[in-house]
């Protein structure tokens, strides 16, 4: 590759950062300007980066979740619920294998081990066996079980007690999760202050009922995630899970505050409004609307003694005869 | 109201040379001697605030030109009377760079 390749290439590369109605004018906003460029063309070009993550995050709303239908609440459901069912195949569905490995026998005292050679230094007996040679004949009478050593591929790197330890580790994984969730994300879902135009409270209850579904779907999710990796990889296995569940709760509540409370369909047309550098007299933020008319939102963009946290606004009945 | 925006002396100065006739990025990047990290992200910075305003080159004269077209900047109302605020908080902002010549713009 020349050094005019790696160049484009580290372009290219920064691009991708760039939402992508706005990739084709960026690159070639910085390809014309790196056409200029003499020397220190490479620092040049990894400064790039920094205009794209400015652009990727001044940039409206993705609509990354548009392209698998989630705006609708009903397919949002049936994906959640497809995931769930899912990670519960991967952890329970694979055929002779169990998450978990057996218990110990009752009668582990009366065990011994069956080798091909005698091994005296441990604490169970062991049993000489040639090769072709019947496995009955050779055991001792006393001995009233008679175990088949038979050598697990990955699995029997997994311990009783760790089976034993899970559900309590999922526990406190659980309880963890929760008390940092609000570290990554806030935990209130914004003002919903009723006005004449407010719907009835059963429509209402429907929001929170939603979030209920989600959570539901959400924590089986991470649970049977980890399982499934819990045989591979047992040390990692909490890891997923907390990790599955802090990031399903930040986006179930993410996900949340940007629905319309009445048809709890993703809200649309992000329009910023106000400067930043005018924010001591003035508001800004950005404002999404429901394509039914149901509503507006205003997202604060900075949060203020006066308007602490987003605010939905109920639009009467007449601007749904102005929408599709 | 855009008089009452204050800028960080980068920006300001970054105002300064689009001002001053360095219309392009790369131009502001040589003029000011600040890095392309900085240089464009603070540019889109402006632009959205409204001090300035950008429009790509016509493709016709790059084409003449035999070079890409580029994307250029000028300084607006708003920006100007936001420099001139910049100015009296910042003198020796209007001391730091000339005019270029035609081939520099």
């Amino acid at each position: 590759m020349t050094l005019r390749g790696l160049h484009v290439a580290i372009l290219q590369g920064a691009a991708l950062l760039v939402p992508a109605p706005k990739r084709a004018e960026w690159l070639a906003e910085w390809r014309a300007e790196l056409w200029y460029v003499n020397r220190r063309a490479t620092t040049f070009c990894l400064g790039s980066f920094c205009d794209a993550f400015w652009v990727n995050r001044n940039s409206p709303a993705p609509i990354a979740r548009r392209r698998f239908g989630l705006e609708s609440p009903a397919r949002c459901v049936m994906l959640l619920a497809a995931l769930t069912a899912l990670s519960f195949l991967l952890a329970f569905g694979r055929p002779s294998h169990d998450v978990f490995p057996p218990p110990p026998s009752r009668e582990a005292q009366d065990l011994a081990k069956v080798s091909a050679a005698r091994q005296s230094n441990e604490l169970t007996p062991s049993v000489l066996i040639e090769p072709n040679q019947s496995l009955v004949n050779r055991t001792p009478s006393r001995l009233s079980v008679v175990a088949c050593n038979q050598p697990a591929q990955r699995r029997a790197e997994t311990s009783p007690q760790a089976s034993e330890d899970f559900p309590l580790a999922c526990l406190g994984v659980c309880i963890l999760t929760l008390g940092i969730l609000s570290s990554v994300t806030p935990l209130g879902l914004g003002e919903y202050p009723a006005n004449r135009y407010a719907p009835t409270a059963p429509i209402r209850l429907l929001r929170w009922v939603f979030l209920a579904i989600k959570i539901s779907l959400l924590v089986p999710t991470a649970l049977c995630g980890s399982l499934a990796l819990f045989p591979i990889m047992p040390p990692l296995a909490p890891m997923a899970m907390f990790l599955g569940l802090l990031f399903g709760f930040r986006w179930a509540l993410m996900d949340q505050r940007e629905r319309c409370p009445v048809c709890l369909r993703l809200l649309s047309n992000p329009t910023r409004i106000g400067d930043p550098s005018q924010s001591f007299l003035g508001w800004y933020g950005t404002e999404l609307m429901c394509s039914h008319g149901h509503g507006l939102l205003y997202i604060p963009g900075t949060s203020t003694s006066w308007y602490k946290t987003q605010r939905w606004q109920y639009l009467d009945h007449t601007w749904r005869d102005l929408l599709p | 109201m855009a008089g009452e925006v204050r800028l960080s002396h980068t920006a300001a100065m970054i105002l300064q040379a689009i001002s001053a006739g360095h219309i392009y990025g790369f131009s502001v990047m040589e003029v000011t001697g600040l890095p392309s990290g900085t240089v464009y992200p603070a540019m889109r910075r402006l632009e959205r605030d409204g001090l300035i305003r950008s429009q790509w080159e016509s493709q016709s004269v790059a084409d003449a030109d035999q070079r890409p077209a580029r994307k250029y900047f000028r300084i607006t109302r708003s920006g100007q009377a936001t420099l001139a605020a910049s100015q009296k908080r910042y003198p020796l902002l209007t001391r730091l760079f000339a005019v270029p010549t035609q081939e520099n713009a």
